[in-house]
């Protein structure tokens, strides 16, 4: 039996090619999605946008990344501009392969490309998105998938490799080092990187890995900040807190920071409160708990406030390509205090001068005394910061960088 | 008009040929209009995901069906049957897919690969240790059952017209129901680059003659046969790259790649490139090369003969399965029946050979050589040193080319002999010559099996393990006394 044509004409042929149309693919989109790498591609979806791109967002259904559960309905909507069309998350496994592939890791064994590829197909899974973009490759000059970990990501990217932009977001993990990735890394047109440490990783991981380019991503730059106010609204009086706010989880470092943080405190003559916003649970020790401060999710405007009254901002995450909230906190004239295990983070403070960075709770200590202690000089640390995100991380150059890169596709 | 359409076969993001096959058909029937969906024996990008193994998946999938204009199955039988499948495995997922495929929407068999023995008893009987009255009934019902599955389905679709006559003689498909569909009829290329990009990204030099073999590293594909056939080739201008990824959970592939690896060690010219070739890096491969070689001891049709097609290589293939049907319009394309005419064709491919499309190259006597060649005079001892290094790559072990080629003197040890000639952990055969005790011993075997045969494989393994570690020695010790004291010719 012959492969009927349609009589009607098919959407495919009506879709003129656009020189200047991109699609970007985030595991999940939306104002309301806490997560960095997600954040970054809604502000470049607005940016390029804004620039005269037609950027259609090719993205889940989805808002938590722990759950996974179908939050916003199925279909195209649009965002300021940006057409962003959702498709249904299906979970219909039983997480067996991943916990396998845990467990071999675990031993120090390498698991067999099977069992990574049953791992990768054994959790959030998009099958019409990832039907859309075979059918729709070829109307986009390019396709940005990011980040690397992800389904969406790594099924979406092999679809039409030519043509996609993989912004990978690397960490040093072990599941980077799985060979199930190498067609992402090696396969793609070319890559977006955020800092030169992110492109030594690359290198030393995968060698043979497609074009790099180092991006970067911008940070807006608030009018102005409110520190009084910040204090006034959440009630926090007038001891110095110190600041953290994102994802509260193993993989962020928060619990490590809440033991160093306890740590410190129960000596008692370290007079710092710990705030913090964002989602997942706080958990602090109960006896610690009254100098705990969680306020849940923010409005920007808040978080900018928050930043701008802290007398530093905490990152005490590892895992870090980038860091936005870093240098959120130097924009405002806050001082850094950053888990060193980060390269990216590490190298950011010691390129800046505007940050410290700790190997362990002794040092944290150290760090977390030094801005309750000598506030002045922690303000004075500060100064180098605003500067360095202005000089490099402002979404202006960063657009351009991305403009250059996209134009100089074929 | 538009249809609805169900497509079955293995799917990405798994890496698998079938679904990188599928993926190209499935792209191509929704830009006709059609309303496609996918469903994959494992979990994927597929819409739907079923264990179809034997009867049960007969059955899910026939209730998948519904409501599907027509359904397309990318058929292979380790999809459907249990691997390893038993003569009353094949009767009970036979029948039970033959009604699924009668019962549900018209169905496509797009076949490619089935064991033509299924379909014949007394080939199965041949190709058994078991006979007698009621295993002959029972190789006859499965063959009935396996014919029958292809009978049920609307049509088949095959690849080139050898297997549309299997489906017709030996499965007993009408011919109105067979169709030969070409391979490459919905592939797209990967790749945009030239022949000298692809050679600077991949590190190969502008000036040389490149062979590529590329695919999954599985005996089968004999890509062992290639790099035999390239000896002498390395100091000629030419290299030989294998390429493709193994599956590290399959033993025999292993195995296999122990042994490549060690060609690779000892044959000049001669690289093995393993890990995942994405869609694109195949491509590039194939345009970065000169020549593309298929040494298969069997197949059925080949993809990467048809990504050559696309990218305009010519082939040097093996006469095996519809390869000849294959390559018959590829360019420059040549088949070899035996090693010594793959060698003839590597050779005169080297040498600026051109060939009409799909002929047959036949093996001369410098190809026939086989890359055999000695410093100096060929005796006993240079002979023997040669024939040593070849089986040491046979059992994987990595020998260098420039060791010394003296076989060990009278009276010299060698740590692996004894271990060499140690045979494997035999089966006792399970025969008597006194009635019913032949069958009271393969019972007992089959009911033991499970306990009995891991042990016996870990001893094989222990075995091959312990021949390899010896081996490596000797090697290294010859090395080094080569060093110490380089060999003096007559």
């Amino acid at each position: 039996m012959a492969c009927p044509k349609s009589a009607s004409a098919p959407r495919y042929a009506l879709a003129l090619v656009n020189d200047r149309r991109i699609a970007l693919v985030p595991p999940r989109y939306g104002p309301d999605v806490i997560g960095g790498a997600e954040l970054v591609l809604r502000e470049v979806a607005h940016g390029l946008t804004a620039r005269g791109w037609e950027v259609e967002v090719l993205t889940t259904c989805a808002r938590d990344h722990h759950t996974w559960a179908n939050h916003y309905p199925a279909g195209t909507t649009v965002d300021q501009g940006v057409t962003v069309r959702r498709f249904p998350v299906v979970q219909d496994t039983d997480g067996s392969a991943r916990a396998l592939l845990t467990s071999t890791m675990d031993r120090g064994e390498h698991p067999t490309i099977a069992q990574q590829e049953a791992w990768m197909n054994d959790g959030l899974r998009v099958p019409e998105l990832f039907h859309a973009l075979l059918d729709d490759a070829e109307r986009y000059r390019a396709i940005v998938v990011s980040p690397y970990l992800f389904w969406t990501t790594f099924a979406g990217g092999q679809v039409a490799p030519g043509r996609t932009i993989l912004r990978p977001c690397l960490h040093d993990e072990r599941e980077a080092r799985l060979e199930l990735f190498e067609p992402l890394f090696g396969g793609v047109a070319k890559l977006w990187l955020n800092t030169d440490p992110e492109r030594d990783l690359l290198d030393e991981i995968w060698p043979a890995h497609s074009p790099a380019e180092i991006i970067g991503e911008g940070v807006p730059v608030p009018d102005g900040y409110d520190p009084v106010g910040f204090r006034a609204r959440h009630g926090l009086g007038d001891r110095p807190f110190v600041l953290y706010g994102g994802r509260r989880e193993g993989a962020k470092g928060w619990e490590d920071l809440l033991d160093g943080f306890a740590r410190t405190v129960r000596k008692e003559d370290v007079d710092l409160t710990l705030v913090t916003f964002g989602v997942g649970e706080v958990r602090p020790p109960d006896d610690i708990a009254h100098r705990v401060v969680d306020l849940g999710l923010v409005s920007d405007q808040d978080r900018d406030d928050g930043v701008a009254a802290a007398a530093a901002y905490l990152q005490p995450s590892a895992m870090e390509s980038f860091s936005r909230t870093v240098m959120e906190a130097w924009l405002a004239g806050t001082p850094v205090i950053a888990n060193a295990a980060s390269a990216v983070v590490s190298w950011h403070c010691d390129r800046s001068g505007a940050g410290l960075t700790y190997d362990d709770d002794a040092d944290l200590e150290q760090c977390l005394r030094f801005v309750a202690e000598a506030p002045g000089d922690a303000e004075a640390l500060a100064k180098p910061g605003r500067d360095y995100v202005l000089d490099n991380y402002t979404w202006p150059a960063t657009l351009d960088r991305m403009e250059a890169s996209l134009e100089a596709m074929s | 008009m538009s249809e609805r359409i169900l497509v079955v076969s293995p799917y990405p993001p798994e890496r698998d040929g079938l679904g990188a096959y599928a993926v190209q058909q499935v792209r191509a029937l929704r830009r006709a209009g059609n309303h496609v969906e996918v469903c994959s024996p494992r979990p994927s990008a597929a819409h739907h995901h079923l264990d179809l193994v034997g009867p049960t998946g007969a059955r899910a999938l026939a209730r998948l069906a519904r409501g599907f204009d027509r359904v397309i199955v990318h058929f292979h039988p380790d999809i459907f049957y249990a691997v390893p499948s038993t003569p009353t495995s094949r009767i009970s997922t036979g029948v039970a897919l033959a009604k699924a495929f009668r019962s549900m929407p018209p169905v496509e068999i797009r076949l490619h690969e089935v064991d033509a023995r299924w379909a014949s008893a007394s080939e199965q009987v041949e190709a058994s240790t078991r006979s007698g009255f009621l295993a002959e009934g029972v190789f006859a019902a499965a063959a009935r059952a396996t014919r029958s599955v292809f009978r049920g389905a609307a049509e088949i679709t095959v690849h080139d017209a050898g297997h549309r006559d299997l489906m017709v003689e030996a499965f007993g498909v009408r011919p109105d129901r067979v169709r030969v569909v070409e391979h490459g009829a919905d592939f797209a290329a990967h790749t945009t680059v030239d022949r000298a990009t692809a050679r600077r990204s991949l590190g190969l030099p502008d000036d040389e003659h490149v062979f590529v073999c590329i695919g999954f590293v599985q005996p089968h594909k004999g890509f062992d046969r290639a790099a035999a056939a390239f000896r002498g080739l390395g100091a000629k201008g030419a290299s030989l790259h294998i390429v493709g990824s193994v599956r590290v959970d399959d033993p025999a592939a292993a195995e296999h790649q122990r042994e490549l690896e060690a060609l690779e060690a000892q044959i000049p010219g001669v690289h093995l490139h393993l890990g995942y070739v994405s869609d694109e890096l195949f491509d590039r491969w194939i345009v970065a090369g000169d020549t593309v070689v298929l040494p298969y001891r069997h197949i059925w049709s080949s993809g990467v003969a048809e990504r050559a097609r696309l990218h305009q290589r010519p082939v040097i293939a093996t006469r095996v399965g519809g390869l000849a049907e294959q390559l018959d319009d590829i360019p420059g394309s040549v088949l070899v029946d035996d090693n010594a005419g793959l060698a003839a064709a590597i050779l005169a491919a080297v040498k600026g050979g051109t060939f009409r499309s799909a002929d047959t190259v036949p093996a001369t006597d410098e190809a026939r050589a086989g890359g055999w060649s000695f410093d100096g005079a060929v005796d006993r001892d240079a002979v023997m040193a040669e024939v040593h290094r070849r089986s040491a790559a046979l059992r994987g072990v990595k020998v260098d080319p420039t060791a010394g080629t003296r076989a060990p003197r009278k009276g010299e040890g060698s740590a692996a002999v004894p271990l060499r000639r140690l045979r494997h952990v035999p089966l006792p055969p399970a025969t008597s010559a006194r009635p019913g005790v032949s069958t009271v011993k393969k019972l007992i075997r089959r009911v033991i099996a499970w306990e009995v045969d891991p042990l016996r494989d870990q001893v094989t393994r222990l075995h091959e393990a312990a021949i390899q570690a010896a081996e490596t020695t000797d090697a290294r010790l010859e090395h080094v006394e080569h060093e110490v004291e380089p060999p003096v010719h007559d």
